[in-house]
């Protein structure tokens, strides 16, 4: 019969941001644990957390393991048997080993050719017995951003059981009864007050409330419902999406109260409100108040000292104005909001004097003049200090502005802007509220009355971070700082990435510590919609961007280095595939357009984007996928036979053409290829994957009428270059080989 | 409750849990960590559990007296238990309430928050606690000092005296704290911090580059010396050496003596110092315990 499974994991404090991810982690880890160990679930697997626990349910888990045959590959026949027929030592020691006779053995053939094989019937374990095994797996398998040690180990043979945070209690049930299981803790911590943790029947509610009996006591339950229920009473929700509902409303009704809505939003979520439902087992919401005086301060300034530091969410008029109070979410059943207002408002409002002491002081001394105290804080120990930063970025931005942008008129302004950028990195508001950097140059550059080219470039220069299309800055954000913006957001990234990468640094795996990967990724999203951002329709391949930066930081040229090339185009195009496919591209799509590494410095990343777009139109009409396959076979034969790119070169012997199917394909590609360039020089790849599709019926009388590969070398090299052309010219688009069906 | 009912209280709560009570190093340090009684008894596997004051230097922080929440130096009430016991959650919060907190009339908070200290080599995985939206303590299990490995764990507890002081005594202004019998935290310590300010940015009656060449030449006369007292198997004053170094750095960093490059390499050379004499601690510390 089925039964339910319920496992918690009751932690110290899990961190906020983990919790999504580890919920998720859960569900995925015990599907697998549990099918690795052929224990059939009848209902999905439930996955659930607060900060002080995870848990999983299985309303319905087999009470055996399924049965099993293995089949087990013993010697080779060769040498299983004397000439005279006797089984060799190698045969009846496979056959004693599994408990059989040699006679029951059987025989299978394998590629390495015919071998003894048995089957062995293994026979379903009961679930209860095999739990053990599936909970010291998930244990083992849960991965954490990090990780710590807490004087724990598994019986496993494994050893140490590092974890997200201690583990304080286990739930391990299934139908009802404790299955038994023991985190051992080591010899050196263990003692009255160090013990092992022990599978049990029971959980721990919030720390502080309940609704009856001492808080933070033992709670005993049999099955997911009455634990679910117990913890309600005691005051914890389990279900994130209760916790969500809960605080959105009491936000939104605090609000309204207020006069205002809840501000910092942008389409009703904001960062802080994926962050609290995480954070709290028993969500409130609890209005406060500050000075109206400290409304002079700027808006960011207010908003990043409440959402960052404090977790507040701002309160907003209708016309997007902060009013003078906060809402905080507290982990609490509240009785007296007042007490616990008063004293979020007294940390509030020593925050804000701070932020209004370094407001002041800031403003004495003019923005530009904080460029040389830059030299005295480092950028990167092999790139120097901001001071030399800066003079890079002002001299890369303005090259950009004039020559990738083609806007000279904007030059000196970008300059300007791009010697300013780092600049806030040397006031006391920076040091002290870091998430300001940029945002609050620009404030200051705006304070003093700069130019809005200057001063909106200098405050959106650390954006874009988000990869889609609609992640800000917008159009509107940027007015007639947009050109600017795009030069000095460039500059700056080029350059970080450049130096960084040169330096040796690379970011690995989930950590870049140094935002190289965050950094390229704006590069190629501020490149790919460089037109909807700006209005300005240039494409500039990076390379030549490229190469100013490196001239700068006083680098050798790439065309010096190949070693420095394949770094940074590997690097990029992973930035470039990992735009496309969040922008829904399929991998083929994708691959497609970026099959050539080098294109993401020589061709505008707009450009391959529009090449993916533009397959994927094409793709699923009949007449293309007829292209992709003589595509595909035609570019086999020329690497077989020829080559690298232009090899042979195009109109190679054209003269030793005679056959009618060779003068149709030249005459076709004469009249494709025209129309191909002309399409891909006004940017229209899919205008230019659509001339290619008339190809198809001449490359397939080409191949039915004519024999590529002859004895004359001379005829080979031409019907050869005919179809070298025609890869060469597709290949300018995008390698639609990969699009061909598989089997050969 | 009065600025050393405070400590008073503490004291008396983790005596009350098998903790000696220790005092303050007397040295200039920027904060309990830097202590013996944190730094060399988290090594090993000796069981150790102690708690005891530490007023700590951040120059950087200096204000001159006039930021209400700023102090050049403050006090930190540190507990270290080895091992760290299983309800050492539950017990801290049962600390806080021996001051007088009610956790059920607040919002109490774990929000994680990691502990590293570069010039020790040592990092630990935590939390900051928040008291309606206020920072009071920094809770700490330590993974590594000087570069080792910890076994076992011992889990750190830095509360933060005068935040939790103005907090219980509803002031917005440190001065304004009374420290006891009626005498406010201004008159026993704006004079020290006006001082300890101005010498922490060099206002002194000498030439800044003088300044920093005096602070230079202590610095390595400290630093040579903690090698020699090293080499002598002198690991105790060694550390009081090192932390002289670490505190001379600190003050030719808030008065703008080094550059940026310098900084780092003066960082590494600290670092470096702290490691060794972890290592050499952690070496000759069985033997002490068998001789014993």
């Amino acid at each position: 019969m089925d039964r339910e499974l319920l496992v918690e994991i009751g932690c110290e404090e899990m961190p906020a941001s983990w919790l999504p991810g580890l919920t998720a982690q859960l569900a995925e880890r015990l599907g697998a644990v549990l099918a690795g160990v052929r224990l059939e679930t009848g209902a999905p697997i439930e996955t659930f957390s607060t900060p002080r626990r995870l848990t999983a349910r299985v309303a319905s888990l087999a009470e055996r393991q399924e049965d099993h045959e293995e089949f087990v590959l013993g010697p080779p026949v060769s040498a299983a048997f004397k000439p005279d027929g006797q089984p060799t030592p190698a045969a009846s020691g496979f056959a004693r080993k599994h408990g059989l006779d040699v006679g029951a053995l059987e025989r299978t053939r394998t590629p390495k050719g015919e071998y003894l094989a048995c089957r062995l019937q293994h026979r379903g374990r009961a679930t209860v017995d095999v739990l053990g095994d599936v909970m010291t797996a998930l244990l083992r398998q849960l991965s954490f951003p990090k990780q710590m040690r807490w004087d724990a180990y598994l019986d496993d043979g494994r050893g140490a059981l590092p974890f997200g945070r201690p583990i304080r209690w286990l739930v391990l049930m299934y139908g009802g009864r404790v299955v038994p299981f023991v985190i051992r803790r080591s010899e050196g911590a263990q003692g009255p007050r160090v013990q092992d943790v022990r599978s049990g029947s029971s959980t721990y509610g919030h720390r502080f409330l309940t609704t009856s009996g001492r808080a933070g006591r033992v709670i005993r339950f049999k099955t997911f419902d009455e634990y679910r229920t117990k913890l309600i009473e005691n005051f914890v929700i389990l279900e994130r999406e209760e916790r969500d509902d809960r605080i959105r409303r009491q936000l939104e009704g605090h609000a309204r109260r207020l006069g205002g809505r809840v501000g910092h939003q942008v389409g009703g979520e904001s960062s802080l409100l994926r962050e609290v439902p995480d954070l709290v087992e028993y969500p409130s919401v609890v209005a406060g108040h500050f000075a109206a005086e400290f409304l002079k301060l700027p808006e960011e300034v207010l908003t990043t000292t409440m959402v960052h530091h404090q977790h507040f969410f701002p309160v907003v008029d209708d016309a997007g104005r902060l009013k003078p109070a906060f809402l905080a979410v507290v982990n609490m059943e509240v009785e007296k909001p007042e007490v616990i207002a008063r004293n979020a408002e007294r940390v509030l409002a020593a925050r804000l004097r701070d932020a209004q002491f370094f407001w002041e002081a800031d403003r004495r001394v003019p923005l530009a003049s904080r460029v040389e105290e830059l030299s005295t804080i480092l950028f990167h120990k092999g790139l120097g200090d901001y001071r030399a930063k800066a003079e890079r970025v002002a001299a890369l931005s303005r090259w950009i502005a004039a020559e990738a942008l083609g806007q000279p008129g904007m030059a000196a302004a970008a300059e300007e802007a791009g010697r300013l950028v780092k600049a806030d990195l040397a006031t006391g508001m920076v040091r002290e509220l870091t998430e300001l950097q940029g945002t609050m140059g620009g404030v200051y550059a705006r304070e003093e009355g700069l130019p809005e080219a200057v001063w909106r470039a200098v405050y959106h220069h650390y954006l874009p971070v988000g990869v889609e299309a609609d992640a800000p800055p917008t159009c509107q954000q940027l007015g007639a700082g947009a050109v600017t913006w795009a030069a000095v957001s460039l500059a700056d990234k080029i350059d970080s990435v450049v130096g960084m990468l040169s330096a040796g640094e690379r970011p690995t795996g989930s950590r870049d510590p140094l935002g190289i990967r965050r950094q390229a990724q704006g590069i190629v999203r501020l490149l790919a919609d460089l037109d909807t951002l700006t209005g300005l329709d240039a494409r500039p391949p990076l390379a030549s961007m490229v190469a100013e930066a490196r001239r700068l930081l006083q680098l050798s040229s790439l065309d010096a280095d190949p070693g420095a090339r394949r770094v940074l185009e590997g690097f990029l195009i992973e930035r470039v595939r990992f735009l496309m496919s969040s922008r829904g591209l399929e991998y083929e799509e994708v691959q497609a357009a970026t099959s050539d590494e080098g294109w993401c410095l020589s061709v505008n990343v707009a450009d391959l984007v529009a090449r993916a777009e533009a397959v994927r139109e094409v793709k699923t009409r009949p007449e293309f996928q007829g292209l992709a396959e003589v595509f595909r076979r035609a570019k086999n034969i020329v690497e077989r036979e020829a080559g690298g790119p232009l090899q042979p070169a195009w109109r190679a012997n054209v003269e030793r053409l005679a056959e009618p199917a060779e003068h149709l394909l030249r005459a076709t590609l004469d009249r494709v290829g025209r129309d191909a360039e002309t399409a891909m020089v006004a940017g229209q790849p899919l205008r230019a994957l659509t001339a290619f599709a008339t190809l198809r019926p001449a490359v397939e009388r080409f191949f039915a009428d004519v024999r590529v590969v002859v004895d004359d070398a001379a005829l080979k090299t031409a019907r050869l270059s005919l179809l070298a052309e025609l890869r060469d010219r597709v290949l300018q688009v995008a390698d639609i080989s990969i699009l061909a069906p598989k089997a050969e | 409750m009065t600025f050393q009912d405070l400590i008073l209280k503490l004291s008396a709560f983790w005596a009350s849990h098998g903790c000696l009570v220790q005092q303050p190093l007397d040295l200039e340090v920027g904060a309990g960590t830097s202590h013996p009684e944190t730094l060399f008894r988290v090594l090993g596997p000796q069981p150790w559990s102690v708690a005891y004051v530490q007023p700590s230097r951040r120059p950087d922080d200096g204000r001159f007296g006039q930021n209400p929440n700023r102090l050049f130096k403050h006090h930190q009430f540190q507990v270290i238990l080895k091992p760290s016991p299983d309800e050492v959650q539950t017990r801290y919060l049962e600390s806080l309430e021996s001051c007088g907190i009610n956790p059920r009339q607040h919002d109490i908070r774990f929000e994680e928050d990691n502990w590293e200290s570069p010039t020790l080599g040592a990092w630990g995985i935590g939390w900051q606690v928040m008291l309606d939206g206020l920072e009071i303590t920094q809770f700490t299990y330590f993974q590594q000092v000087g570069g080792i490995d910890l076994s076992p764990i011992s889990c750190e507890i830095t509360y933060g005296l005068e935040r939790i002081a103005m907090f219980l005594q509803k002031v917005d202004n440190v001065y304004d704290l009374e420290w006891g019998g009626g005498v406010k935290y201004g008159e026993v310590r704006l004079e020290e911090e006006i001082e300890q300010s101005k010498y922490a940015f060099g206002q002194v009656r000498m030439p800044p580059a003088e300044f920093a060449a005096l602070h230079r030449d202590l610095f390595e006369t400290h630093y040579g010396f903690t090698g020699t007292l090293l080499d002598s198997g002198l690991i105790w004053p060694a550390l009081e050496q090192c932390l002289k170094c670490s505190h001379l750095f600190n003050i030719l960093d808030s008065s703008g003596s080094i550059g940026v490059s310098e900084r780092t390499a003066y960082i590494l050379r600290v670092r470096q110092l702290a490691v060794r004499i972890a290592r050499a601690r952690t070496e000759t510390r069985p033997a002490a315990a068998e001789s014993a």
